[in-house]
């Protein structure tokens, strides 16, 4: 009782705002889940838009792991994704646990997504409605499927819709100063798991080479790497106890490597490795994760107006919106217009 | 302060009125939630009218070891933000408006208890302002939004906009399911009639647990924050020492529990005593408590009206020191 008593005004005096003190006196008086912003009431408002959007989504497996979602969009089965999170799937799930083989279609690296075909013989597929309007305005409603497909997350469009730039490969090493004569430029630190770890580069290691060209400037070895995409190998010529060396680097996406270093990143839980690089995105703050991009994003009418592309930190993610990715499948899927009236009247 | 039977009889006559109201037009941020796809375009609406005006009164701050948010609730240029933010009293920084405008600022009070931080600006203004809503308006379960500089200011990307409901609120702290990141911090939580209602503070494991410092911790301690300085753990560790837990009520401040061997002790104060006024000041918000105790010297006297069932009473005591 003695104890209890002091710890309850040390909580009191020093650390009473933490979380933990906080949620033990407040039990009573808090907002049931069933009424928050994301809870199950506030979900059924937004009315048959909700069964409709989960109908209209798939989960896509690898290994019977779940690795992104896809939107379906024509009664043939023909879904489109996030095509850097969905290689190798081999199996989409429906909300209903049916299952379905799956077969590519088509990738458009450009924005990041990927037309895949659902193989069934019988099964009319249920797809999503586009949004033929103007485009959204900020602060609008918009809700996904959660990867479960049993419920939606709720939240609202943030930002401006822009360009993302494109980030270019990174090794994961901090680099030293700029090399003398002949001495090439020395590694001072290898960041953990990165790329440039995973190929066998050592702190200390010297840098001749890359990729054929000398380098004896810091600036030399970054423009180069940085010129070539995340996934592209290069091939370094390094110096280690005074012998040469010739070691093949598969470069690794700017956004996770230095997850390390980024406080905001750290806090933010796993986050798509491609989040860069696109035409157009919109931008909102559904609480989705890594595995529930490519699936549609629907405002409040429950018209899709995009595919979730990229989940960014733990507040944001991008959408592909509906304009970019149109003139893509219109090219390819020349009956994309007639097939979509058929699933949802 | 009203007697009680006088707030009884107040409480009794406005719930009356906003009974009434219910009936005839309930706006669809004051349902329980929203019913359909009317209410949430209703909100949606609101939310949009709302932004506009609140925005502008949004700064970006620049401080030495990273960014943060504030808002601006003067036409002279107070801003509101984080203690965490300002870091310590008197120090000058650049904020920035959405406009793009710079200005200089200097750091005033706050206290770390809440995390509740003011800075002023220099140049006289006038500025664009956001208002403060009258004590203990907002509730839970209230809709609310955040705006911010998530990650420091991005033309580009341009404001970024949250909404949510506040899931609890109590003493020093808010949470509501609204999103933070780090940058958010000192951004301004706004209810649904564009007033200022929490400013954001730290976020959660959860994405949607965040934590933000209560509009009241600003109220009830304005002219400490705005005119003296900022209250840190260590200010509290040194200064006086009462040896209280208490918690905020209609009535006053209620004695949780008695630490023992401490003045509160000494003094023969007990559990579920009410404390009303010290030095004949009306004290009701556990930080102004704090403030006020350890803005004294252990072995100072004060003087407590306390009320214990129905009765008050008044006793002066010695402050003892946190580390007897």
């Amino acid at each position: 009782m003695h104890f209890n008593l002091i710890h309850i005004a040390l909580l009191f005096f020093v650390t009473w705002n933490t979380p933990a003190f906080c949620e033990d006196q407040n039990q009573t008086n808090s907002l049931e889940p069933a009424f928050r912003l994301n809870g199950i009431k506030t979900q059924d408002a937004f009315g048959p838009g909700k069964s409709k959007a989960l109908h209209s989504t798939v989960r896509l497996m690898r290994n019977n792991k779940l690795i992104a979602l896809g939107t379906l969009i024509n009664a043939e089965g023909y879904i489109i994704t996030k095509a850097s999170s969905c290689v190798g799937a081999r199996e989409a799930t429906m909300h209903n646990g049916e299952s379905f083989p799956l077969k590519i279609r088509k990738r458009f690296e450009e924005i990041d997504l990927a037309l895949y075909q659902l193989i069934s013989q019988q099964v009319e597929f249920d797809c999503v409605e586009w949004e033929e309007g103007n485009q959204t305005s900020p602060a609008s409603w918009v809700f996904s499927p959660y990867p479960g497909l049993q419920e939606i997350r709720i939240g609202i469009t943030s930002g401006n819709p822009r360009t993302i730039g494109r980030e270019g490969g990174v090794m994961g090493v901090m680099l030293g100063r700029d090399g003398k004569e002949n001495g090439g430029i020395e590694i001072n630190e290898v960041v953990p798991q990165a790329a440039a770890d995973r190929a066998g580069l050592l702190a200390q290691d010297l840098i001749l080479s890359v990729d054929g060209r000398r380098v004896l400037r810091k600036n030399q070895v970054i423009q180069i790497v940085s010129s070539k995409d995340p996934g592209d190998m290069i091939t370094l010529e390094i110096l280690r106890n005074n012998k040469k060396k010739q070691l093949k680097v598969t470069l690794g996406h700017n956004s996770v490597t230095f997850e390390l270093f980024n406080r905001n990143l750290q806090m933010s839980g796993p986050v798509s490795k491609r989040k860069d690089n696109f035409p157009l995105i919109l931008q909102h703050d559904l609480p989705l994760p890594k595995e529930g991009m490519g699936g549609p994003l629907f405002n409040l009418k429950g018209k899709c107006i995009g595919i979730n592309i990229a989940r960014v930190d733990r507040v944001s993610t991008f959408a592909l919106p509906v304009e970019t990715i149109k003139p893509y499948l219109k090219k390819w899927l020349p009956t994309l217009d007639k097939t979509l009236s058929k699933g949802i009247p | 302060m009203p007697l009680p039977f006088q707030r009884i009889l107040l409480t009794f006559f406005f719930s009356g009125v906003i009974g009434f109201s219910e009936v005839v037009d309930q706006q669809a941020w004051e349902k329980k939630v929203p019913e359909n796809r009317a209410d949430l375009a209703a909100i949606q609406a609101r939310l949009q009218e709302l932004i506009p005006v609140t925005q502008k009164a949004l700064v970006s701050i620049e401080a030495n070891d990273g960014a943060g948010s504030g808002v601006i609730v003067s036409p002279d240029g107070l801003i509101l933000s984080a203690a965490h933010v300002i870091g310590r009293t008197g120090v000058n920084m650049e904020v920035r408006l959405l406009d793009g405008r710079r200005t200089n600022a200097v750091s005033l009070g706050g206290s770390e208890i809440s995390d509740a931080g003011m800075l002023q600006i220099k140049e006289p203004g006038p500025w664009p302002y956001v208002k403060i809503p009258k004590l203990h308006s907002s509730k839970v379960g209230d809709w609310c939004f955040g705006l911010g500089h998530p990650g420091g200011f991005d033309i580009e990307r341009g404001l970024v906009v949250r909404i949510g409901r506040i899931i609890e609120k109590k003493d020093e702290t808010m949470q509501t399911d609204s999103r933070l990141l780090g940058g958010d911090s000192g951004g301004p939580l706004f209810n649904f009639e564009g007033k200022v209602i929490a400013i954001h503070s730290r976020i959660s494991n959860e994405p949607d647990q965040n934590f933000h410092v209560p509009i009241e911790s600003f109220q009830e301690n304005w002219e400490f924050f705005r005119e003296q300085d900022l209250l840190t753990f260590e200010n509290i560790e040194q200064g006086g020492f009462l040896g209280i837990a208490c918690e905020e009520s209609d009535q006053g401040l209620v004695i949780q529990s008695v630490i023992p061997g401490t003045a509160a002790e000494k003094a023969g104060f007990q559990e579920n005593d009410i404390i009303l006024k010290i030095d004949d000041e009306v004290i009701r918000n556990r930080e102004k408590l704090t403030i006020f105790i350890s803005g004294k010297e252990p072995e100072d006297e004060i003087k407590i009206e306390y009320q214990r069932q129905m009765s008050t009473a008044t006793l002066k005591l010695k402050l003892g020191s946190r580390f007897e």
